[in-house]
């Protein structure tokens, strides 16, 4: 075959100085600079471009832009992607490509032998087949034959940027409404944003032989953009998609080619004042047997496959339509050396304006294509009248179809703007707007070229006059453009039974499908959709949803307004995620926050964790050789028998103050902290409105009226969140500050029974005695010197010692606790560690016991409950809670029966260990290095009130028998962290 | 490189986070401080010293570090009124400055606030890079706070902007 044999030797907007190699399914072609993959291999003469979703059935390319729904390819090497429109895929030098959904080609595909027995997988029939034993059974083989192509095995080479903007106005399409718009508006002086998915702006005009003025109408397409590129108040994006529409005017572009080398594609989250969506108009399909053959197109691809990009789509060509916009498509095709046998309209009268762009072309007015000949590609067609009678053949091989337009109300729709149906252009159109958008030009149904520019110019006025901002006035060009009317003719009845007339072409979604889902009562739109799957998938149905509304308003006698329309959902064009997660890769994905001593845990082996609020904590510090157990028991140990030390920088940290900084923690807290004096702590519970616990922390009075406030350190940020909204909206009236230092004080924790030697050996001015400095206080001072708060708090059940400083301070600070602590062998400790000591202790934490269902009585804290203060938040839950006398789970301690047996924690307990409804879960269970055994802590269902007995604990493989316990393994009466 | 920026860490600041009432503030603290702003989200200077106001009865007072021990004294927090919040934060924020000619471009990655509107000295709390942070326009470009703890996530994710 000669290079490219269906190129015009003319005309295109493509370089032909440009020459650029390519390779699809296999087979090596050429194009030029400026073809799209679909032109170059149009113009190549390869008609068989794809096999269909579900049949196989060979197929073609259908249209010129996003709304193609047949020929989908996935691109390979460096330009790896997976499920594009061929007709969106810019040719590019070395492109290899290959159809998917076919195998070993297009051409020739194995999985063509379901047309054998296509008649027994009608939509649904999985729903209804794959039923026993399980769906998942099935489900994987499925998706893999129905399946397209898979992700690109390796990320792309280069960066993708999401980025944020804001701008007066929005415009979504370079077409001629959304140019004119912009051009007003920019004039204006107005922040402008306009972009397009087209590699160029121009939109319909990139395609038609039209003039403004007298001149050729891409001529003011070239003044237009050559104006906006000077206004600095103008950003014009091409190759860009305005793929969603948000609240509060939040628009999302897909910027596929960035004018920056180092970006290979871009996200822009803009917020706009105004929106205008310009965002044309979609040609339709017409509904007949065998619609979907290779050489079976829409008119308006095929006008610009000629007039575009210079490649003629077929030989000799019927046109079938049932509107007037044909009429033009058919004289540029014949204009292209085409030749048009007839123009095949279903309307009875075709209006004049329509007949004199044709006059040499047969039109065969008030008939039908009933069905087409050829199976690898179009061979003939056959004409009937609509009102019956014999047919007659027609050779050719190409059909240019025309179903009629849709205005693209997709974004329009996404803004929550009303739709409604207009009969006069036999689609759905905007009308009332939630948001400060507006539609113009053929998406708003002005489908003709003079009033879709002069709707741009005064949709743009009327934004600007919401913005408060004033239009100049504009020129608007004359346009030799023609009326457009149309009738529908949503299906064409099928000359034979099994004759497939497809509504959505790229689910392979007949119209014996959607009878088949209204036989089978699914007769709302939605349902019929989900039954079908048709509209769903990459093209979303842009040529078929209109149509299927139409067939299934035909079937049952309504008018497709009393249809309505699917929920048009984002995105517009499948958008990269590389696009939408932006620079957001490797350590920034998921960020964690550091201590001035992260750096230090690391050099000296610490295996980090996920500590909640972002940050990581040391786990566990192992030697070389020592294994995890080993690890944990060595550093627990440290601190119930010598003296350990950790980083508790992350703890929540906050500074209140005011006049009513007393009693917002009486309300906050369960118990009272009003009380306290200066230089006291105490231990609290923190609850929600429900009567639950949120946080449990510490907190001390520095002064008057100044407290400071510890919580947990997952919960750190809630909290606040919690206090500020308490004090925003519910005491706006109490004087209350909250500043977070969490980041100004951070501490070392000395714990263990030679803490007090320790922090003695580093040197202070505190006078460290227990008499002097009790447990739950707080004392100013200097510490190896370093400006310290140091704090007598315990999480261990041991002596302990929170020395807060400077964050610039705490690495001095540590180095010198491990230079005191050595002759007493302090250990760094980590959270497992921390974890066995506070199970030990039955301390909380926040995760394990307290889940969220949790209220103080279930866990044996009604002490910390005030009886004395009127009101605390979640009081009348909780008392409303107790009052039902329903059984609760309730902390309780557990110890397996065998000693040596670890129990899962999460794992539930159940009666007897019966496959019953659980009765509890375990919370935690550790090695205790107190008792040298494992135990733990559990909910049980009334657990305080089974104290002593047994409970079981149900894993896949075994039970598990426990004894239950009070939560409490070591040191009970708090001797040692009193100490 | 995407973007001509420099991305540089200023040197550690004396800070304090200052709250309450306007009056009581200027009757406790005004001779230690700048003037306080006019406006909403600006600053006013004094002495190596900037005041911002960055919320209603809120505002952060910035001095050399060397000036840290001095204004501790001057403004004695333990010492304020009940109505006045006066706190040591110094070593909490971490400024970090943005300039180039694609300082902008790197800003419209990093937050989605409308700096088209902040004015040279402008200041304010906005979301930088999943963050809370202050921002501040300065001459050639930004500059940038964030809490401690998050500083190396957030440089880290300047210089991936950058590359």
């Amino acid at each position: 075959m000669a290079a490219e044999p269906f190129r015009l030797a003319s005309g295109g907007r493509i370089d032909r100085t440009r020459p650029l190699r390519f390779r699809f399914d296999g087979r090596d072609y050429t194009g030029y600079e400026g073809d799209t993959l679909a032109s170059a291999l149009l113009a190549n003469g390869v008609r068989i471009t794809a096999r269909s979703f579900k049949y196989h059935r060979p197929r073609g390319i259908m249209g010129a832009g996003v709304e193609e729904p047949a020929t989908l390819v996935e691109l390979m090497g460096a330009d790896a992607s997976a499920n594009r429109p061929a007709t969106t895929v810019a040719l590019t030098d070395g492109l290899v490509a290959r159809s998917v959904n076919a195998w070993p080609s297009a051409r020739f595909d194995l999985g063509a032998v379901n047309q054998l027995f296509g008649r027994f997988i009608p939509a649904g029939f999985y729903y209804k087949t794959f039923k026993w034993p399980d769906w998942h059974l099935y489900e994987p083989s499925i998706r893999k034959a129905a399946g397209l192509a898979a992700a690109p095995s390796v990320p792309p080479e280069g960066a993708f940027e999401a980025r944020h903007a804001h701008a007066d106005l929005v415009i979504a399409g370079a077409g001629p409404a959304g140019l004119m718009a912009a051009l007003v508006a920019g004039r204006a002086g107005a922040r402008v944003l306009i972009a397009d998915e087209g590699s160029e702006a121009g939109g319909s005009l990139l395609s038609r032989r039209l003039t403004l003025d007298g001149t050729p109408a891409m001529g003011w397409v070239a003044a237009v953009v050559a104006e906006l590129a000077t206004m600095p108040n103008v950003t014009h994006l091409q190759n860009s998609t305005i793929w969603a529409y948000r609240e509060h005017n939040l628009i999302m572009v897909h910027e596929r080619a960035p004018q920056n080398p180092s970006l290979i594609g871009r996200n822009w989250r803009v917020r706009a004042g105004q929106v205008i969506t310009a965002t044309g108009a979609i040609e339709r399909t017409m509904v007949f047997a065998g619609n979907d053959r290779p050489g079976v197109m829409l008119a308006s691809a095929v006008q610009a496959y000629v007039n575009r990009w210079a490649v003629r789509p077929g030989s000799r060509a019927v046109v079938f339509t049932n509107n007037d916009s044909a009429y033009a498509i058919a004289a540029d095709m014949a204009h292209a050396g085409i030749d048009v046998a007839a123009i095949v309209d279903s309307r009875e009268v075709v209006p004049d304006h329509a007949r004199m762009q044709v006059t040499n072309i047969p039109i065969l007015a008030g008939q039908a294509v009933t069905a087409v000949h050829g199976h690898r590609g179009v061979r003939a067609v056959s004409v009937a009248p609509i009102r019956g009678g014999a047919s007659r053949r027609i050779v050719c091989d190409l059909v240019a179809m025309s179903g009629g337009w849709n205005p693209a109300v997709h974004l329009y729709s996404q803004s929550r703007g009303k739709i409604v149906w207009d009969a006069r252009l036999a689609s759905f159109v905007p009308a009332d707007p939630t948001q400060p958008v507006l539609a113009a030009g053929a998406a708003n149904g002005a489908l003709e070229l003079g009033t879709a520019l002069a709707e741009g110019a005064a949709k743009a006025a009327d934004a600007l006059a919401a913005l408060g901002m004033a239009a100049k006035a504009v020129q608007v060009p004359l346009s030799s453009d023609t009326p457009y009317t149309i009738e529908p003719l949503w299906t064409v009845p099928a000359p034979r039974a099994g004759a497939k007339r497809f509504l959505d072409i790229q689910n392979d979604v007949t119209v014996s499908d959607i009878e088949l889902a209204l036989r089978e009562g699914y007769a709302n739109i939605e349902h019929v959709k989900r039954y079908t799957t048709g509209g769903m998938g990459i093209d979303q149905g842009k040529t078929g949803n209109v149509n299927i509304i139409g067939a299934v308003a035909e079937r049952q006698g309504k008018t497709p307004d009393q249809i309505g329309v699917t929920t048009f959902r984002p995105p517009y064009t499948p958008v990269d995620f590389g696009a939408i997660a932006g620079r957001r890769e490797g350590p920034v994905v998921l960020p964690y926050r550091h201590t001035p001593l992260t750096g230090w845990h690391i050099n000296h082996g610490a295996v980090m964790y996920e500590a909640g609020a972002r940050w990581r904590r040391p786990g566990l510090y192992p030697r070389p050789g020592e294994a995890f157990q080993d690890t944990v028991n060595r550093e627990a140990r440290a601190v119930r028998e010598g003296v350990g030390i950790y980083d508790g920088s992350p703890l929540g940290t906050y500074e209140l103050k005011g006049r009513d900084a007393g009693r917002f923690l009486d309300w906050v807290y369960t118990n009272v902290m009003s009380s306290l004096k200066a230089g006291e702590g105490r231990y609290g519970l923190m609850l929600t409105d429900d009567g639950l616990v949120l946080d449990d922390g510490v907190s001390f009075r520095l002064g008057p009226d100044r407290f400071l406030m510890s919580t947990s350190t997952g919960y750190a940020d809630a909290v606040w969140q919690h206090m500020e909204r308490l004090l925003q909206i519910e005491r706006p009236d109490w004087e209350v500050r909250i500043t977070n230092v969490t980041s100004q004080w951070m501490n070392a924790t000395i714990c263990g029974p030679r803490a007090r030697d320790v922090l003695a050996g580093m040197g202070t001015d505190i006078d460290l005695s227990c008499a002097a400095f009790p447990f739950m206080s707080l004392r100013d001072g200097h510490v190896a010197g370093l400006p310290a708060r140091v704090i007598r708090v315990s999480f261990t059940g041991e002596l302990s010692f929170e020395v807060n400083v400077r964050p610039r301070d705490l690495p001095a600070l540590w180095q010198a606790a491990l230079a005191a602590g050595a002759p007493f062998g302090i250990t760094p400790v980590g959270s497992e560690a921390n974890h066995v000591l506070r199970v030990e202790k039955g301390f909380l934490s926040l995760g394990h016991e307290v889940d969220g269902t949790a209220d103080p009585h279930d866990l044996g804290m009604a002490w910390v409950m005030s009886k004395t203060k009127p009101d605390f938040i979640g009081k009348r839950s909780v008392e409303l809670r107790r009052a039902s006398g329903k059984a609760r789970r309730e902390l309780v301690g557990i110890r397996p029966l065998d000693p040596m047996c670890q129990i899962p924690e999460g794992a539930p307990l159940t009666p007897a260990g019966r496959k019953e409804t659980t009765e509890g879960f375990v919370a935690a269970c550790v090695w205790s290095v107190v008792h040298d055994r494992w135990l733990g802590l559990a909910l049980l269902r009334d657990g305080q009130a089974r104290i002593g007995g047994r409970a079981h604990v149900r894993l896949p493989d075994r039970v598990i028998e426990v004894e239950i316990c009070a939560p409490v393994f070591h040191d009970p009466k708090g001797e040692r962290l009193r100490s | 490189m995407a973007y001509d920026v420099q991305i540089t860490e200023s040197p550690r600041a004396a800070l304090f986070d200052l709250k309450g009432d306007a009056v009581a503030l200027t009757a406790w603290a005004g001779s230690h401080l700048p003037p306080l702003p006019a406006r909403p989200n600006s600053l006013t200077k004094a002495a190596a010293q900037t005041l911002c106001w960055i919320g209603p009865d809120h505002w952060i007072l910035r001095a050399d570090a060397a000036q840290e021990d001095a204004l501790l004294a001057a403004l004695r927090p333990s010492e304020a009124p009940a109505e006045l919040s006066v706190v040591l934060i110094s070593d909490t924020l971490v400024f970090m400055t943005i300039t180039g000619p694609g300082a902008d471009d790197v800003m419209a990655v990093a937050t989605p606030l409308n700096f088209t509107r902040l004015a040279a000295d402008d200041v304010t709390l906005a979301e930088a890079l999943g963050t809370k942070a202050l921002l501040r326009r300065i001459a050639g470009g930004f500059e940038i706070a964030v809490d401690l703890s998050y500083a190396p996530m957030i440089e880290e994710y300047l210089h991936r902007i950058r590359a």
